[in-house]
């Protein structure tokens, strides 16, 4: 194969590896709110 | 004075010290099931690529929350977040995030699914945080449109696992505006007492 058909293989492969990354870190950051059962006392 | 903020707000927020330092952000906030007041935060590390801390904000140590930051004494304000949330559980279930459960009213009608948490916070923002409402995406046999409705909840509320339960009385005081929310939630709450006496 010519030279430039591994380099494309190569970027794809990069940005893919990038955009995995980036995928999982926003997922392992996305907050929530999480609900407790124990009576911290009512008003 | 008390302020109204969607826990999408808070997450997020930088946790800054006394001096100066912005050493985390909210991940998730935390509050208790029944009475609905807010216990702590989970945090992220600063950047990117930094992930979940092991390290929690217990809101006993917080000295100030407001729209932009988490204001706290110093580092050693944090705590393992492994024993907040044992503090905060007793049935040594795993806590559950409410985002994505259905509300339900005590007569048996779906009135949608939360997207959001409303959180009063009193006076300086250090004294106390509780969860006074919801924000869902109504249910379509509600008939109240497709737009995020604001519910208001009873200060003794009862919650857990993936239905969430309100008073039916709740549908009269829903509102889709944030800035009149707070005189919903006390018009609620006056007519919960009211009709608890008569």
């Amino acid at each position: 194969m010519p030279w430039w058909v591994w380099l494309i293989i190569v970027v794809i492969i990069i940005v893919a590896v990038i955009g995995g990354v980036l995928a999982v870190q926003a997922r392992r950051r996305t907050g929530g709110v999480i609900i407790s059962d124990r009576n911290k006392g009512t008003r | 004075m008390s302020i109204l903020l969607r826990s999408s707000e808070i997450n997020k927020l930088p946790v800054v010290t006394f001096a100066g330092e912005d050493i985390a952000q909210i991940k998730d906030v935390m509050y208790a099931a029944h009475g609905g007041r807010v216990g702590g935060f989970t945090l992220n590390g600063r950047g990117l690529f930094a992930g979940p801390l092991k390290t929690a904000l217990a809101w006993e140590t917080v000295v100030g929350l407001g729209p932009d930051a988490v204001i706290i004494q110093d580092e050693s304000s944090l705590t393992p977040t492994e024993s907040l949330l044992a503090a905060m559980q007793s049935s040594g279930q795993p806590p559950g995030d409410i985002l994505g459960s259905q509300v339900l009213t005590d007569d048996g009608a779906a009135l949608g699914v939360v997207i959001d948490v409303v959180i009063e916070v009193a006076g300086d923002g250090s004294s106390q945080a509780d969860v006074v409402g919801y924000e869902i995406d109504p249910a379509e046999g509600w008939g109240r449109g497709t737009n995020p409705m604001l519910i208001p909840l009873p200060d003794t509320l009862s919650a857990s696992g993936e239905h969430l339960m309100v008073p039916a009385a709740a549908r009269e005081f829903v509102t889709d505006d944030l800035a009149g929310f707070g005189a919903a939630v006390d018009d609620f709450r006056a007519h919960l007492r009211l009709r608890g006496r008569g």
